[in-house]
């Protein structure tokens, strides 16, 4: 938090500045990487394996996926369960879709890797957590240096009555999200060609209101923990999407799952966190050692990175009317089919229900 | 009665073959006394009558030196004869002073500030020979009007940032608050004003010192062989000490730059009985943000101000009370949501007397509160964060003198330090999902009982030899875990809890440091010295930044976090030049530290009640040697150092996890091997000087990634080893012109300062980090806090 006021003191002397820098990076590890979780919730449940590279530019060092492991979820009465990866998307590996973790197990991840190698989490065990009472909106605008215009968006923010009986570590986010999607074909001008060189609007019939379904990018790692709520009623700022002229135009609909995490997840996280929103600053942290939970069965020295999670978790859908917030971006003109934008289709999904 | 007797007989002489004819004054009734002839006086301001503490009389006839005193007095014995009396003094005219002695008498010296009268500037610490002769090792006083001819920060003279000029003396970086001496922690220097310790000297997060430099006498830092009446840090003493007002006339000063203003008064309470100065700064920075165009600027304010206060009562020419007051705040609001704010407190009283010419003593009691503050007012969960500091306590010492050249001072302090390391508490009227959460207080004492002997054992050897004994005891109420003794200290390995009724003894520790320094003399003009030291701190600074930042939190040594403890070897050669224009030294030290406090990675460090779960032990070592060459007098002053030392860290405990850079030792956060500075003043004509500023240092050491990985959609930076990579060097020139415009009035006189700091705009990386934005590849970036040549502009009058 300081470090955004240390910035602000900055600008003002309008001295400060931040450049790119190329630093002679050295040739990075190739270290195995597990990202991923098992929840409470319906699976299927996913874990992706990948390998660190060099930091830096993508073209000196791509993530590259692990493919052809054998991964397992082991809990603490020895049920497994085997994950199958992907066919298409290489190195994602799922549960079978009836699977989901139960609440006070605890669970194991292990790998066995093609050449050989193998790699187990310490066990995590999956903790209860209480309902999502209620999801209100906030909207939230950033100033953009140089820019006239505020980015702005809406802030979720979790109401939930905090159990007093147990130490409680949460960590949100959110899930897929459906919009109504509103378009111009009236407006559809295509570029010129040898065969229709026409400069002016070629108006489509179809179709001015679509509903479009995405997966938000993470914007930020949203966490909490109890120590200063213990047993109250009380709200957790837990995500954030960004109007893009868009999205709150009508309705908005997502998912925001809450994930009731263990201690040492919730300290990994907020390490993640914290290099998320590193700035640089006089008070910025020195850069931590995220260590995860993995560890390497045949050399105790090799690192393994990322963490495997097991939540207890509790989801809710929460509907966005656009005339209702009090900021809202100049609507972005889209001159064309909105059936033509990714994701767009013209029937609302089953379940729509504003 | 013989003593006060004062005859002036003045008589019409010829001196040498010059053409003027000079005044000798014959001193003394003549008694047909021929041997030990004491003549004794006083030396003050011309102008304003203040005591000039620390001028040197000369009597170039015997090859006598002379300091006078805390109250500008001094006594020489001399022999029936005529003499030509020197009197120097840091920024004053050189008084040649013929004297006839006949007897034992007085004289009274005024002396006049050279700004006045000279075309020259003398920028000696006090006594141009002191470097030679005494037995202090690393201890360097810069008096205003020193750091006055160094290119001003933002248009104001900045204490700290003209200590960071001395060898061994660095900062982290361009806006960073805290002092690195000797390859210390920020927290190892106790800053003090009027005796009273100050926990967080800046305005704005850092940019400014909090020191209005118009109220500062002058400033000592104390960074080899400590004296023993200072104890409780670890690495230096920064005595800053404050000016008194004048005992007969009223004067008053005023300046104005760009960013900031301030006013003084000073003048005579009780005429030539008691004394008052005053200042006051404030910012006008406000109506600046106002008017910038960023939004978030817009919103923000800005506010600081600092204030001081002495009063001072020479109630006999042995004898002075003296009261002094210090304050500064900050607030800062973020887009009028969160407010941070900051806020020093300080009083103090001292009483120095001199019981005759042999003994005398100094007491103090000080009282000085630091209080911090966070409100939130976002709308969501709002509430206060309050922490703060209450200091109180006193010391005393005596001297006694045997001789002129054999003394010691023996005395003892007691200060009881109150921790209020941070409440939480929801903002009322509204209904807040947060708990109201209280850290426990924490009590401790510490007290010491010293006692120096100094003396000399002929003309070439002199030594010094002291012995300091801390005591320490940390006190309840407070709620004291147990933890499992195989396993790394941390929530899940607590085992039991105690609880310690209020003022029920927790813990404590004490410890002997003893100090000592030995001088060798070659000539007059050059010597070599030798010290050790051992220095104790029970309170710490928990930071997880690098710098000194208000967010930070104290904490006082309990069961698990033991007292710093530093040992200090230091060797100096010493030798001037040309009668003292050129100083120059040469010296080298190693320092181990014991208990330094490091951080587990992500460590927790807000609202934490059992903070050493987040705190694992470490060893120091610090070595380097220093070079200087000053230029004390002429046209063209200033001073070149170069300083080569290294500050290093090492953590080692049984677990594994928490053991940094496999145990090896690694760089600390403000090793910097070479460090170079210039400094130039050159005069101009009488009312136009220029002076320049030059550093170049190796760039601090950074912590590279190792690797990327993806984690939960983000690209994420593996570290692993701490601090194996570097910064590009820093470098930097300042540059300032001064003009006196001479006003009508015969002490009034307007000051314009023009500056520029980083004139070639070099960008100084200050850090460099790592980020991951959407769309581009993940990036090394770099934040240079002064990334083009900053102009400022300041205006002050006297009168």
């Amino acid at each position: 938090m300081l470090r955004k006021y240390y910035y602000v003191i900055l600008l003002f002397l309008l001295a400060a500045c931040i450049e790119p820098y190329s630093a002679e990076i050295e040739e990075g590890a190739q270290l195995l990487t597990v990202d991923g979780f098992i929840s409470s919730a319906p699976g299927p449940h996913s874990i992706k394996l990948t390998r660190s590279d060099t930091y830096g530019s993508v073209f000196e060092g791509l993530i590259r996926p692990v493919s052809n492991a054998t991964v397992i979820v082991r809990d603490d009465l020895g049920k497994v369960t085997f994950l199958s990866e992907d066919a298409e998307d290489r190195g994602v590996y799922y549960t079978p879709a009836n699977f989901s973790a139960e609440i006070g197990r605890a669970y194991t991840l292990q790998i066995q890797l093609v050449d050989g190698k193998v790699y187990t989490s310490f066990p995590e065990r999956v903790e209860s957590g209480p309902e999502l009472k209620n999801i209100s909106v906030d909207v939230l605008k950033i100033a953009v240096e140089g820019e006239i215009n505020e980015r702005s968006g809406v802030q979720l923010i979790a109401e939930i009555d905090d159990p007093s009986d147990q130490n409680n570590f949460y960590y949100y986010r959110t899930g897929e999200s459906t919009y109504v999607l509103k378009t111009r074909p009236d407006l559809f001008t295509p570029r010129p060609s040898e065969t229709n060189p026409s400069r002016d609007p070629q108006p489509k019939d179809c179709c001015i209101t679509c509903f479009r379904t995405e997966l938000l990018g993470n914007q930020g790692i949203y966490l909490a923990q109890d120590d200063n709520f213990n047993g109250l009623s009380t709200k957790i700022p837990a995500g954030f999407i960004e109007d893009d002229g868009n999205r709150f135009v009508e309705t908005y609909r997502t998912v925001l799952s809450q994930l009731s995490i263990s201690q040492d997840a919730y300290r990994f996280l907020r390490l993640v966190k914290q290099q998320v929103e590193i700035s640089g600053s006089v008070f910025d942290p020195p850069p931590a050692n995220i260590r995860g939970n993995m560890i390497s069965l045949d050399n105790p020295e090799e690192v393994v990175l990322g963490y495997f999670l097991a939540a207890g978790e509790t989801r809710k859908t929460v509907y966005i009317d656009g005339n209702q917030l009090d900021f809202r971006q100049p609507v972005t003109i889209i001159p064309d089919d909105c059936r033509v934008i990714e994701g767009s289709q013209l029937n609302p999904p089953a379940d729509w229900n504003p | 009665m013989k003593k006060l007797l004062l005859v002036l007989f003045i008589l019409a002489s010829h001196w040498s073959f010059a053409q003027t004819e000079v005044k000798r004054e014959v001193v003394g009734r003549d008694i047909g006394q021929l041997k030990g002839i004491k003549i004794s006086g006083r030396i003050t301001d011309e102008i304003t009558g203040d005591a000039l503490v620390g001028a040197t009389v000369t009597v170039p006839e015997l090859n006598i030196n002379r300091i006078t005193d805390n109250n500008g007095a001094f006594e020489l014995t001399l022999e029936r004869a005529e003499y030509n009396l020197q009197f120097r003094y840091v920024g004053y005219e050189t008084i040649i002073y013929p004297i006839t002695a006949v007897g034992d008498g007085r004289i009274a010296i005024r002396m006049i500030q050279e700004d006045f009268q000279l075309d020259d500037v003398v920028i000696y610490g006090r006594d141009p020979e002191k470097n030679i002769r005494s037995t202090d090792m690393g201890a360097i006083t810069l008096s205003m009007n020193t750091m006055r001819e160094l290119p001003p920060f933002l248009g104001e003279v900045d204490i700290i940032r003209s200590m960071a000029t001395l060898p061994g003396v660095s900062q982290v970086g361009e806006a960073a608050a805290g002092l690195n001496v000797r390859g210390g922690g920020a927290d190892q220097n106790l800053i003090q004003f009027a005796g009273a310790p100050i926990y967080n000297p800046t305005h704005l997060f850092g940019l400014f010192t909090s020191f209005n430099a118009d109220a500062v006498n002058d400033v000592t830092l104390y960074k080899s062989v400590i004296p023993a009446r200072f104890g409780g840090r670890g690495s230096s003493i920064l005595d800053i000490l404050p000016k008194a007002g004048s005992i007969d006339r009223w004067g008053g000063d005023l300046m104005l730059s760009n960013f900031s203003g301030k006013v003084g008064f000073n003048g005579p309470l009780v005429k030539e009985k008691v004394s008052i100065r005053g200042g006051f700064r404030g910012s006008y920075i406000n109506w600046f943000l106002g008017a910038l165009s960023n939004p978030d600027l817009k919103n923000s304010q800005a506010n600081f101000y600092d204030g001081n206060l002495v009063i001072s009562a020479p109630v006999s020419e042995n004898t002075e009370f003296t009261y002094s007051y210090y304050t500064s705040y900050d607030d800062f609001a973020f887009a009028s949501d969160t407010t941070i704010s900051w806020k020093n407190n300080s009083h103090s009283l001292q009483w120095k007397s001199r019981f005759n010419t042999k003994m005398g003593i100094e007491a103090l009691g000080y009282y000085t509160q630091y209080d911090y503050s966070i409100f939130n007012r976002s709308g969501i969960n709002d509430f206060d964060l309050n922490s703060g500091i209450q200091d109180f306590g006193v010391k005393a010492y005596m001297y006694y003198l045997f001789s002129e050249t054999n003394k010691i001072t023996f005395g003892a302090d007691i200060k009881q330090v109150k921790l209020q390391p941070g409440e939480l508490i929801p903002s009322q009227g509204q209904e807040s999902g947060i708990l109201p959460k209280k850290v426990q207080d924490e009590l401790g004492r510490e007290s010491g009982v010293h006692f120096q002997h100094e003396f000399e054992i002929g003309e070439k050897f002199g030594m010094s030899y002291g012995l300091r004994y801390d005591m320490y005891n940390y006190y309840g109420p407070r709620v004291v875990r147990q933890y499992a003794e195989n396993e790394p200290i941390s929530d899940g390995s607590a085992i039991s809890e105690t609880t310690y009724a209020d003022g029920e003894k927790i813990e404590s520790y004490n410890g002997l440091g003893p100090r000592g320094s030995l001088r060798y003399s070659f000539s007059k003009s050059s010597s070599i010295k030798v010290g050790y030291n051992k220095m104790y701190q029970f309170i710490h600074l928990i930071s997880n930044t690098a710098t000194i930042a208000p967010t930070d939190i104290w904490k006082l040594s309990d069961n698990y976090l033991k007292p710093q403890i530093v040992d200090q070897i230091s060797l100096g050669f010493y030798n001037n030049f040309k009668g003292n224009i050129f100083e120059t030294s040469v010296e080298v030290y190693y320092k181990d530290i014991q208990n330094v406090v490091e951080y587990k990675d992500g460590a927790n460090l807000i609202l934490q009640n059992h903070i050493e779960t987040e705190l694992v032990p470490a060893n120091g070592r610090a070595y380097g040697i220093e070079l200087y060459v000053k230029k004390n007098l002429g046209r063209l002053t200033g001073w070149v150092s170069y300083t080569y030392s290294r500050s290093l860290r090492q953590v080692i405990t049984p677990f594994e996890e928490e053991i940094i850079n496999d145990g090896e030792w690694y760089a600390s956060n403000f090793d910097k091997p070479h460090d170079v500075t210039l400094i130039g003043n050159y005069k101009v004509s009488t009312n136009t000087s220029v002076s320049a500023t030059f550093g170049y240092s190796t760039g601090r050491p950074v912590t590279f990634p190792e690797a990327k990985f993806d984690y939960s959609g983000n690209s994420l930076a593996y570290f692993d080893r701490r601090n194996e990579q570097r910064l590009p060097d820093f470098h930097r020139l300042d540059l300032a012109v001064n003009f006196k415009l001479k006003g009508k009035g015969k002490f009034y006189d307007g000051d314009w300062t023009f500056s520029i700091l980083n004139v070639y705009g070099r960008k100084n990386p200050f850090s460099l980090f790592f980020v991951d934005e959407l769309g581009a590849p993940p990036q090394a970036l770099k934040l240079a806090v002064l990334g083009v040549p900053l102009p400022s502009i300041s205006y002050s009058i006297k009168f």
